[in-house]
């Protein structure tokens, strides 16, 4: 009997020992980054744990593969399990909120000073419905890449694009002036918006099949067919290997390819070029932009929105953005000289001023796969554009009303 | 023991199992349905009041708004407390201990979402033009404390929110005048008492029938089940009938209790409606703040609507009773034709041997019946993305589903240019699938065919490295395969168009067309399942005994006819059940159309599988994509039932 209670009493201050030990807070956060990314992001962790010392915070990095960590959120945050802070882009937020207990808004936290941090366009993205969900962590877009060899001066008009594209196209030889992935739709969309077209207007209609879009794709039709500058059937894998082949000699492309390019190639960056055709807008390529959510799960929402607030600070933007090559969302750490001097970071930082956010929707998902067969059909010549744009816009809409059922 | 004793244990057994499995199952459904039904009644009564301190406080000034909350909540005992938050400011209060107007504190952030949330929720019903999204909000966190928010409107606008806390749990709501809680107990004990009564009934009859398990048409089984229907139907109709009842009367409570309210208001001159018969009553509203219609805003009852909404309820109720009626006489009728005592049998007689599969099945209830099961219960609902999160029985739809994919036969359209086929159409994507599975069965069984035989040649030379060299594609994993075969296909740099265009021919656009882009995934599963026939044939091919052929051509036997009469005869017991299992893979070859040719051009050459994951996750229709995987299921389970019996012929060769 008395040694049973010893036990027991040692028992007790066993689970003591454990229940005191977890009086130190611990953050759980997940993310989907390999390589530099992942160690440049563990580093923050580890910084904003040494700054909070006193507190006694632990951060607890979990590195998600990416093809899961989607479904893997929305299966357990919202059955009370998961993180405390996830990262992922903007294009699945709309959903989560949609089907709710997900992403937390965080409004509510969210101070002038922050708010104020950000480039523009940025918290856009993080915003569903004018309500702020996460605070933005990076930023990508398509910008112009050019071979140094063939391409002195980058063109900053459409007119000077075709005009240069035309003297380095050879269609014998397989080269061309200009390449990339244009019946995907989210390469296109930089065209699209320089006309000023939209997927959705800002009540959530689907306005695909608007005038603005219908001129941009004639556009995109004009340097296809008429100027001959750009290959048939392209994709991504075509588009970067006739680049590193020196058969493209101007790419539009994002960051992630730059680690592709091959170091044959002398390649530099420049701004997408201003449309003449459509009243000299620039082009504006859709932003992916990749947001701090605090887990609706969470029991120390404060504690987590910290943190978020602490990777978006410019201490930790100038790690992610130096070592973990990331166009870091804090507009003070492109100030600084290594930023600066980075020829890389500081291209895509300027394409920035002629950039918007891609529509965070839930309904975004519907759009791409009756986009992409309305933009073969246009370019093989088996529809117009308008009328593939008509076709695609009531298969869409057809979708969108399956969804936004009424009771 | 004689065989007549033993049917009548069994007629007792079987009408006792079947009445106490029916009549729990019913007094369950009644019990939760009533008391669903109250918490609806009192989350009703709550919204009544809410609707109307938001109505009354609309207009008017700062001041005002503080002062007729608090007039209002002195009222009535059962509000608790009342806030008005907009933005983060706390606007009114009437807890003493908050001094409004003031900012919001930061462990109120939930009250600052929550008015973010029914803002949000009212621009979204006003914007898609589809009422979709609550706009009241409603908690009951332990019974009769109930938490509603209603939009909190100034000058037409969206401000902010209201909040009231009502604490209903003492007197009963639905019916104020029984109010004692003895009232409430004597009305208890015939939910059990009946319900035993009708089970010793039961009993009753049961030991008095005798049953015969020869004679098919037995009278006495006819009675028995005629008494389990008699007694079911009437204890059914019984607790229906009471439920209509104790909807009537909260109806009544509803009434008097807003009668009552509207004076009030009328008298201090809050009141923003005027209560005339013909008036809409904004105060009885659903969750999606539109009036209900059940009472007038004079405070009668508009008896039509209630028979309507009364006659909905039922129904459903009905349906479900139906279910349960079912289930009970299937359990009675498996008593008294003796399967029952069979099962039982067998299971006492191998009881090591069920032990021994019990973790298995285990495993098996757990990993592939339950979200078998799932997957079909989810087939008749509606279920979205954005409707997951409503309660299950919102969502319940029947046979829709069902309905707009097997009755859709809109295949195609007649126009000046020719038929345009509806690519989006089941019927299309089931010819597609099965024209796909019996093209890469063909050539895969053909090719393997004639592949095993060149293997099985007598002193071939090299036989080891040709065998591995044609097991290699097996052996690569589809995924890299697929990939190789897209870019093979490329338009313009693939290998196969530089290959036509050597030899002078134009490039084909493999994905432009139906058929050339049919023929890119034929191509590629061809090459991915010819190992697999060729080595069953080829095993098969080494088992037939060598002197059978010898005494073939002994007797003078042709190549042709050796081949006919020795060699596919002997291959059918193995080939068979090969193509079965092949027929079944190929059906649902999701890796290959969905990387090589990915449904192109214009979803023309989807299969069956990648629509339903499309349907899932692009369009985000669970349910609807549930139905579908529900119809290939059953697709698969005729075709294997129908080829297990062509299969049993074959064995008797």
């Amino acid at each position: 009997m008395k040694r049973l209670r010893i036990i027991f009493a040692a028992g007790m201050l066993f689970v003591a020992g454990v229940f005191g030990a977890a009086q130190a807070a611990e953050l759980v956060v997940w993310h989907a980054y390999r390589g530099a990314e992942k160690t440049a992001f563990e580093k923050v962790a580890k910084l904003y744990e040494t700054e909070n010392a006193s507190k006694g915070i632990k951060v607890t990095t979990l590195a998600i593969p990416y093809d899961a960590y989607a479904d893997k959120i929305s299966a357990s945050v919202p059955r009370g399990k998961g993180p405390d802070v996830f990262i992922y882009a903007q294009d699945r937020l709309g959903g989560w909120i949609e089907s709710g207990k997900t992403v937390e808004p965080i409004d509510f936290y969210i101070d002038d000073a922050t708010r104020n941090q950000f480039l523009p366009n940025m918290l856009d993205a993080m915003t569903y419905k004018g309500t702020v969900y996460g605070l933005p962590l990076n930023y990508k877009s398509i910008t112009l890449i050019y071979n140094k060899a063939l391409v002195k001066t980058p063109p900053k008009t459409s007119t000077e694009l075709v005009k240069l594209a035309k003297s380095l196209t050879n269609t014998a030889s397989g080269r061309y002036g200009l390449a990339y992935w244009y019946t995907n739709f989210y390469f296109h969309a930089a065209l699209m918006n320089a006309f000023g077209g939209r997927v959705f207007d800002k009540n959530g209609k689907l306005v695909l099949d608007s005038p603005e879009t219908v001129a941009s794709i004639k556009q995109m039709m004009k340097w296809y067919k008429q100027d001959g500058i750009l290959p048939t059937e392209p994709s991504e894998t075509l588009v970067s290997s006739m680049f590193n082949e020196g058969k493209a000699a101007m790419i539009f492309n994002g960051p992630w390819f730059i680690g592709e390019i091959s170091p044959s190639v002398n390649y530099g960056l420049a701004v997408l070029p201003v449309i003449d055709e459509a009243g000299k807008k620039p082009m504006r390529p859709w932003l992916t932009i990749e947001g701090a959510y605090v887990s609706a799960s969470s029991k120390q929402k404060e504690l987590a929105y910290d943190f978020a607030k602490f990777l978006t600070s410019e201490e930790a933007g100038l790690i992610l953005a130096l070592e973990g090559r990331q166009l870091h969302t804090n507009a003070a750490i492109y100030k600084d000289k290594r930023v600066a001097g980075d020829p890389v970071l500081n291209a895509f930082h300027n394409q920035l001023s002629s950039a918007e956010a891609m529509p965070n929707l839930a309904e975004m998902t519907m759009m791409w796969s009756p986009a992409t067969t309305a933009m073969n059909k246009i370019v093989k010549g088996n529809a117009t554009p308008e009328a593939a744009l008509k076709e695609a816009s009531n298969a869409i809409q057809e979708s969108i009303n399956a969804l936004r059922k009424g009771h | 023991m004689s065989i007549a004793a033993h049917l009548k244990r069994s007629a007792v057994l079987g009408l006792g199992i079947s009445m106490l499995v029916t009549l729990v199952l019913g007094t369950w459904l009644f019990s939760t349905e009533e008391s669903n039904f109250r918490v609806q009644q009192r989350q009703r009564f709550a919204v009544m009041h809410a609707n109307a301190l938001a109505l009354a406080v609309a207009n008017t000034s700062i001041e005002e708004t503080g002062k007729r909350v608090s007039d209002i909540q002195k009222l009535d005992p059962r509000i608790e407390s009342a806030i008005i938050v907009a933005g983060v400011q706390l606007v009114a209060s009437t807890r003493t201990e908050d001094a409004a107007p003031r900012q919001l504190r930061r462990e109120e952030k939930p009250l600052f979402d929550l008015s973010n949330e029914i803002r949000t929720a009212r621009e979204t019903n006003r914007g898609e033009q589809v009422v979709r999204k609550k706009t009241i909000k409603i908690e009951e966190q332990t019974p009769g404390h109930i938490v509603v928010t209603v939009p909190y409107l100034a000058d037409g606008q969206f401000a902010g929110i209201l909040q009231m806390k009502f604490n209903t749990a003492g007197p009963d709501v639905e019916n104020p005048a029984a109010e004692s809680p003895t009232a409430v107990k004597s009305r208890e004990p015939d939910s059990y008492l009946l319900p035993s009564v009708f089970f010793l009934a039961a009993l009753l009859v049961g030991s008095l029938l005798t049953l015969h398990k020869e004679r098919k048409f037995d009278l006495s089984k006819l009675v028995a089940l005629a008494v389990f229907l008699a007694i079911a139907l009437s204890y059914q109709q019984q607790r229906l009938a009471r439920f209509e009842r104790t909807m009537t009367r909260a109806d009544q409570a509803i009434a008097a209790d807003y009668l009552a309210a509207a004076e009030q208001y009328d008298r201090l001159g809050y009141l923003a409606m005027p209560r005339d018969k013909s008036a809409v009553n904004l105060w009885d509203t659903d969750h999606y703040q539109r009036p209900l219609g059940l009472i007038a805003a004079d405070g009668s009852i508009l008896s039509e609507h209630q028979t309507a909404y009364f006659a909905q309820r039922s129904g459903f109720l009905k349906r479900l009773l139906a279910a349960i009626d079912l289930l009970g006489a299937a359990i009675l009728l498996m008593f008294i034709y003796g399967y029952a005592a069979r099962a039982f049998a067998a299971l006492k007689e191998h009881a090591d041997a069920y032990t021994y599969v019990a973790p298995a099945m285990i495993g098996m209830l757990v990993l592939v019946f339950f979200p078998f099961a799932y997957g079909i219960t989810l087939s008749f609902t509606d279920t979205t993305l954005f409707n997951e999160s409503l309660p299950f029985q919102d969502r319940l739809t029947g046979w829709a589903n069902f309905k707009a994919i097997l009755g859709d036969f809109n295949l195609y359209e007649h126009t000046a240019e020719g038929i345009i086929w509806n690519y989006q159409n089941f019927y299309w994507t089931l010819l597609v699938t099965i024209a796909w599975t019996i093209s890469n069965v063909t050539i895969g069984v053909s090719v393997g065919f004639l592949l095993a035989m060149a293997l099985n040649t007598e002193g071939l030379r090299g036989k080891a490295i040709y065998r591995v060299l044609l097991i290699l594609p097996w052996a690569i994993p589809t995924y890299i395969t697929a990939l190789i075969w897209r870019g093979m296909f490329h338009p313009q740099f693939g290998v196969i168009n530089q290959v036509l265009q050597m030899f002078g021919m134009h490039p084909v656009a493999w994905f432009d067309g139906v058929f050339s882009s049919f023929l890119t995934g034929v191509a590629t599963n061809g090459w991915l399942s010819f190992p697999f026939m060729m080595v069953v044939i080829l095993g098969a091919l080494q088992s037939i005994p060598r002197d059978m052929y010898e005494a073939a051509e002994v007797e003078g036997a042709s190549r042709w006819q050796r081949l006919r009469f020795i060699t596919l005869p002997l291959l059918r017991p193995t080939l068979i059940p090969a193509i079965v299992l092949s027929v079944v893979w190929t059906f649902n070859m999701f890796n290959i159309i969905f990387l090589v040719s990915n449904g192109e051009p214009g979803g023309a050459n989807e299969i069956l599988i990648t629509k339903a994951y499309k349907i899932a996750f692009e369009n985000y229709q669970y349910a609807y994509a549930a139905a579908y995987s529900t119809v290939i299921f059953i697709i698969l389970l005729v075709y294997g039932a129908f080829q297990t019996r062509i299969t049993r012929a074959t064995e008797s060769f």
